[in-house]
């Protein structure tokens, strides 16, 4: 069979699944509905079990051993992928045993294999922007709501005349053998949950946006200050399962929140302004060896309290008052914090049930489920249809390569 | 001079560079090596590619543009098209590393001259590289036949390998056979296995081995000679391409723990012991056969202890919870309390933690202080830290959820089938955040528990993509690449073993030399090196190590590098500090062209000149460096325990950097001359950190005797 797998979704797990197959020379369709390909890993800044970079991933098989940068990807020259960015997969149709797709292929302001990111055009105009040095493509991006007076120029001095204004979404329709389901997951914004002053109070924020903020590439270039007004932060404090475990929200446990909240104690108790951390939780799960972020953050004085926030009110001077239940010592314990962080659920991303619907797949906990759980084969969803990373479940970086892999492995053994 | 020509093509980034063009073009054009330099405005761009097409039908091209990394697959990809040899191809990176990080345009200059210059020369003497074929047997041994194993083995086959699969028992399936019930499938162990084994019954390529003992290995990916036990115990050969590693996990017996009585209390049992019990249907006390109706479950039992393993076994929470609901779908009127720290279940399996606390289960945080007996009952004594009480109660049955440890005999195995293992003595994972299955060795992949806990569905997911690791490796026994790497010359080896103990992939194997007939038997070197180059990673780290030079990297040997750095240092003087650096190819590259991309800027009296690895640059290389002129020399590496080539480069690297050091310190130079950094792209500032320290002391120490005219006379000359 020569057609081609699409895969949907092009963080880490997809493009996993998009080289591994690639480099066996299987054609591949790679969508993402964002301009800039990673997910979630683009804006983690550092990776847990390894403590380096989020965004890398297993590079391509002519230099065995050899992992890459987002950037260093060649995503765009690699043979046997063809990438749409700012495209969304619509009506799917099985036919002949294979499926028809129809693609909502965004507009192509700049074309990637162009722009070199020579930075002429972000000098005339406001409206193109480089959201971060290791975007793939590596190109600029234009936001046609910010047109001023400028872009034209930007258009017509580009050097590649990469740029084109006028350019307009397609759509079109492909013919694929298999679909590789790689949605990856969501951060909750936990706007519904008054207790937190989530969206009222700029000092409650969650632990994707303190990523942001302790990034060195980051807004703050990895200084960690107060989103209300900048100032330095002295005293944090973490709250735990935030919509997880939790039967209004989501009932099952989003599994790398733990790991992710006290990496960042970490980070901020070791690296940073030794500021004073505090994570109040239900129950600690750094599963395996993440127990060792566990005892590095008892030994680097982060304090643990079993409990649950009862109240928070926000101070005049920006500092927050957060009241919390402490259920070993059965008592209510006052903090006063520049910083309040919420382990937020992670969610299945917006789009997964109409996906679900045009596959004919059902659900569980809102993320894709094996086909037959009884096998094992966690990665087939269905006839043809497979699932990785996210997808299937909060997951980290290690599992969802595993799981990209596992998939490729199983179309080149179907197609053997 | 080397009548050897180069062309130079220089590109503009569409004028946007801020480099001085015609004096770069007027100072290439009058070397030596130069046969013409080309000015372009768009290396990228078609018409540029073209232009490379052209000159490399001529010999070497020295690209000076943007970053390799971004452009070097597009070149490449076209000029395969074009059936161009790509290797002839150089780079040197003029914008990121130069033009976007100076100020000064005549400082970025005169280092991007520099660069090319040195690059030039690198060009000059290189090789074409070319692709090589090779055939090897088209099997693969997978060794242990538990869900893992079995996985791996049925994968393998689908992707067209014949396979023997190795268990040293005489029953398939490990652990898996005896679960009662897996979550969160709902299934029996059984019923997961059943299907599989009945395909290894029907499958014609695979051979199943019982009661067998892989005793140890021999040979290298392609080539590996497995020595095991027969049934018969009979030593047995066999040859293969690849070895999966798929030995699972023994459950902890916690003899030594004398509070839990376990061993001494026949009513004291493992989780994985209950486990068995109940899918055998002998769910009653072992002591005396009684019904089980009271039950005291105790998590983390050597687990997350600093005597025994510090880390956390990961399934056990989920096993006590599958097994305290199997009791009470037998028995709905059993009382199970399970005492925990804290209870890990992941994702879904929270909703069977809940449908226990529903149905009744008692979850006590705390800590069992001790279990004895009274007339013939059993009695444990536990702390409750919620309500700060001590409670004594005689249960029929204490479980104890006893810790995840790697299975027997893998250090043994590990001696000659050359994996690491980590410190808690499962086999050590090539790389933790991507490389999950391979090991160290090439060829050899770990899949399932003998890396880490795992869940069922989690081993299955890893033996599948196992599969996919070796195939990539094998490609059905037909490879076929391009053989870029190491290359040795036998007649220079001396035989020290040197790169075969330190290759961070354990590529070059010791050959005895049996026919080698030295005419003096005491010069007579019994065993030499032998490196299959289409194996190697080219990392250089055995080139760094190799003192008589006889294993070099077939596209950066010796002489280029050190022509190189001379051309780099060429007319530096002691009124012109300069720093040196080497960078590695991996995490260095990217984080200085990150450096690049946001613009942040570092002195321009830097020179800097790649490396595959950091592991590549020697001792005589750094010297080389001072020889020429370099005022300090830096190394810039992977983070400690991240180098991408196996783990080891870097640190192979860092010896490399303090002998040097102490070489320098002895001759009376200052030691700290000479100095090692690692970096990740995330931190870009861990670069300009580095280098501007560099700079500063090169500023602070001042020339080198080498300027001084002192070099050699063993003293430095004090400020």
């Amino acid at each position: 069979m020569a057609d081609p797998v699409l895969i949907i979704g092009a963080g880490v797990a997809g493009m996993t699944a998009a080289v591994e197959l690639a480099d066996s020379g299987v054609d591949v369709i790679l969508v993402d509905r964002l301009s800039t390909i990673g997910g979630n890993a683009l804006d983690l800044y550092k990776a847990f079990p390894t403590d380096d970079c989020f965004y890398c991933f297993e590079g391509n098989r002519d230099r065995p051993g050899i992992r890459k940068c987002f950037y260093r990807s060649a995503m765009i020259d690699q043979p046997n992928i063809s990438l749409y960015v700012n495209s969304e997969v619509g009506e799917i149709t099985p036919k002949n045993g294979l499926f028809q797709v129809k693609l909502d292929v965004g507009p192509v302001y700049v074309n990637p294999k162009k722009c070199t990111l020579c930075g002429l055009c972000l000098t005339h105009s406001k409206a193109f922007t480089f959201t971060s040095p290791q975007c793939q493509p590596q190109s600029v991006k234009y936001d046609p709501s910010k047109s001023d007076e400028g872009d034209k120029k930007a258009e017509s001095e580009c050097p590649t005349r990469a740029i084109n204004l006028d350019a307009q979404p397609t759509e079109e329709t492909i013919t694929v053998s298999d679909i590789v389901l790689a949605t990856g997951y969501h951060e909750m914004k936990p706007v519904n949950m008054d207790e937190y002053g989530y969206g009222k109070i700029p000092n409650v924020i969650t632990q994707l946006e303190l990523a942001q903020i302790l990034d060195p590439n980051g807004p703050s270039r990895g200084k960690l200050v107060r989103p209300s007004d900048g100032a330095s932060v002295e005293s944090v404090l973490m709250v735990q399962c935030v919509g997880s475990r939790d039967e209004n929200h989501y009932p099952f446990c989003s599994k790398i929140c733990c790991v992710f909240a006290i990496k960042h104690a970490n980070i901020i108790a070791l690296e940073r302004t030794s500021a004073k951390v505090s994570v109040v939780y239900m129950d600690i799960r750094t599963y395996d060896r993440h127990e060792k972020y566990y005892r590095d953050a008892r030994d680097a004085g982060v304090e643990f309290v079993r409990g649950r926030v009862t109240r928070i009110e926000s101070g005049d001077d920006g500092k927050l008052d957060i009241i919390v239940y402490d259920s070993l010592l059965d008592k209510y314990l006052k903090f006063n914090v520049d910083l309040f962080v919420l382990s937020s659920a992670l969610e299945p991303p917006p789009g997964i049930h109409t996906l679900s619907k045009s596959l004919g797949l059902s659900l569980s906990s809102g993320y894709f489920t094996p086909a037959d759980r009884a096998s094992g084969n966690e990665v087939v969803i269905g006839k043809h249809i497979y699932a990785c990373g996210g997808a299937l479940g909060p997951a980290e970086v290690p599992e969802s390569v595993t799981q990209a892999r596992a998939v490729a492995s199983k179309i080149l053994q179907s197609r053997k | 001079m080397t009548e050897c020509k180069t062309s130079v093509i220089l590109c503009t980034c569409g004028k946007q560079l801020g480099l001085d063009y015609d004096f770069l073009v007027r100072q290439i054009d009058e070397l030596d090596s130069t046969s013409v330099v080309v000015l372009h405005d768009l290396v990228c761009q078609p018409e540029g590619l073209d232009k490379i097409t052209e000159l490399v039908a001529e010999g070497p091209v020295v690209v000076a543009a943007c970053t390799s990394q971004k452009i070097k697959p597009r070149i490449d990809q076209f000029l395969s098209s074009k059936k161009k040899n790509s290797s002839l191809v150089h780079y040197v990176n003029i914008r990121e590393h130069s033009a976007w990080v100076h100020d000064d345009q005549k400082e970025a200059s005169e280092k991007t001259l520099a660069m090319i210059r040195g690059m030039i020369r690198r060009a000059c003497l290189s090789e074409p590289l070319v692709v090589e074929k090779k055939d090897i047997p088209n099997h693969v041994t997978v060794i242990g036949g538990g869900i893992a194993g079995i996985e791996a083995a049925l994968s393998l086959e689908n992707l067209g390998y014949s396979v023997t699969l190795i268990e040293l028992t005489d029953e398939l399936g490990g652990h898996v056979a005896h679960l009662p019930v897996v979550a969160p499938t709902g299934k029996s162990g059984k019923e997961i296995l059943s299907s599989r084994l009945k395909s290894l019954k029907e499958s014609k390529n695979i051979e199943v081995l019982y009661n067998s003992h892989v005793r140890f290995v021999e040979g290298e990916l392609g080539n590996f000679t497995i020595h095991y036990l027969s049934e018969s115990q009979k030593e047995k050969t066999i040859r293969t391409s690849a070895v999966v590693l798929a030995m699972g996990f023994t459950e902890f017996k916690p003899i030594g723990m004398d509070e839990y009585r376990y061993g001494t209390n026949p009513d004291v049992v493992t989780q994985y012991e209950l486990s068995q019990m109940i899918s055998s249907g002998n769910l009653e006390r072992p002591s005396d056969g009684k019904p089980v109706k009271d039950v005291i479950m105790v998590q983390c039992v050597g687990s997350r202890s600093e005597d025994y393993k510090r880390d956390c076994s990961k399934l056990c929470c989920t096993f006590a919870i599958d097994n305290s609901l199997e009791i009470l779908h037998h028995n709905p009127e059993a009382q199970i309390r399970v005492i925990y720290m804290d209870i890990r279940v992941p994702f879904e399996n929270e909703m069977i933690y809940k449908e226990s606390r529903e149905k009744g289960v008692d979850y006590i945080r705390g800590r069992v202080s001790m279990v004895w007996e009274k007339n013939g009952e059993t009695y444990v004594r536990f702390y409750d830290s919620l309500l700060d009480q001590h409670f004594e109660v005689s249960p029929d049955l204490v479980v104890l959820s006893s810790a995840i440890l790697p299975p027997d005999g893998l250090a043994e195995l590990g001696e000659t089938l050359g994996y690491y293992l980590e410190e808690d003595g499962h086999v050590k994972e090539l790389y933790g955040k991507l490389r999950r299955n391979e090991t160290r060795r090439r060829g050899v992949v770990a899949v399932g528990a003998i890396t880490r806990p795992q869940f069922v569905s989690e081993s299955i997911t890893e033996a599948q993509a196992g599969a996919l690791m070796i195939h990539n490796e094998l490609q059905q026994g037909a490879i076929e690449k391009l053989s870029r790497g190491a290359v040795l010359s036998i007649d220079d080896c001396v035989g020290c073993s040197l790169c075969a103990q330190q290759c961070p992939r354990g590529v070059p194997l010791m050959i005895e030399q049996t026919e080698a007939e030295a005419e003096d038997e005491a010069k007579k070197i019994l065993f030499k090196a032998a490196i299959d180059t289409l194996n190697c990673h080219a990392c250089g780290v055995c080139q760094s190590l190799c003192p008589s030079g006889a294993t070099q990297l077939n596209f950066l040997n010796n002489e280029q590098l050190w022509s190189e750095i001379e051309a780099v240092l060429e007319n530096v003087g002691p009124d012109d500090p300069q720093t040196l650096c080497f960078y590695c190819e991996e995490c260095s590259v990217s984080t200085i062209d990150i450096v690049g991309t946001r613009k942040l800027k570092y002195p321009a009296n830097t020179r800097m000149i790649s490396v595959p690895c950091a592991g590549r640059v020697s001792i005589i290389d750094i010297l080389k460096a001072f020889e020429n002129g370099a005022s300090t020399v830096m190394i810039a590496a992977c983070e400690t325990d991240r180098c991408h080539v196996g783990g080891t480069g870097n640190e192979i690297a860092q010896v490399q950097v303090d002998v040097a050091r102490e070489i320098l310190n002895a001759i009376g130079w200052n030691g700290e001359r000479v100095d090692m950094f690692r970096m990740f792209s995330a931190e870009p500032e861990r670069f300009t950190n580095a280098i501007n320290e560099m700079v500063r002391r090169a500023k602070e120490f001042g020339p080198t005797p080498v300027h001084k005219g002192t070099a050699g006379k063993w003293m430095e000359v004090s400020k």
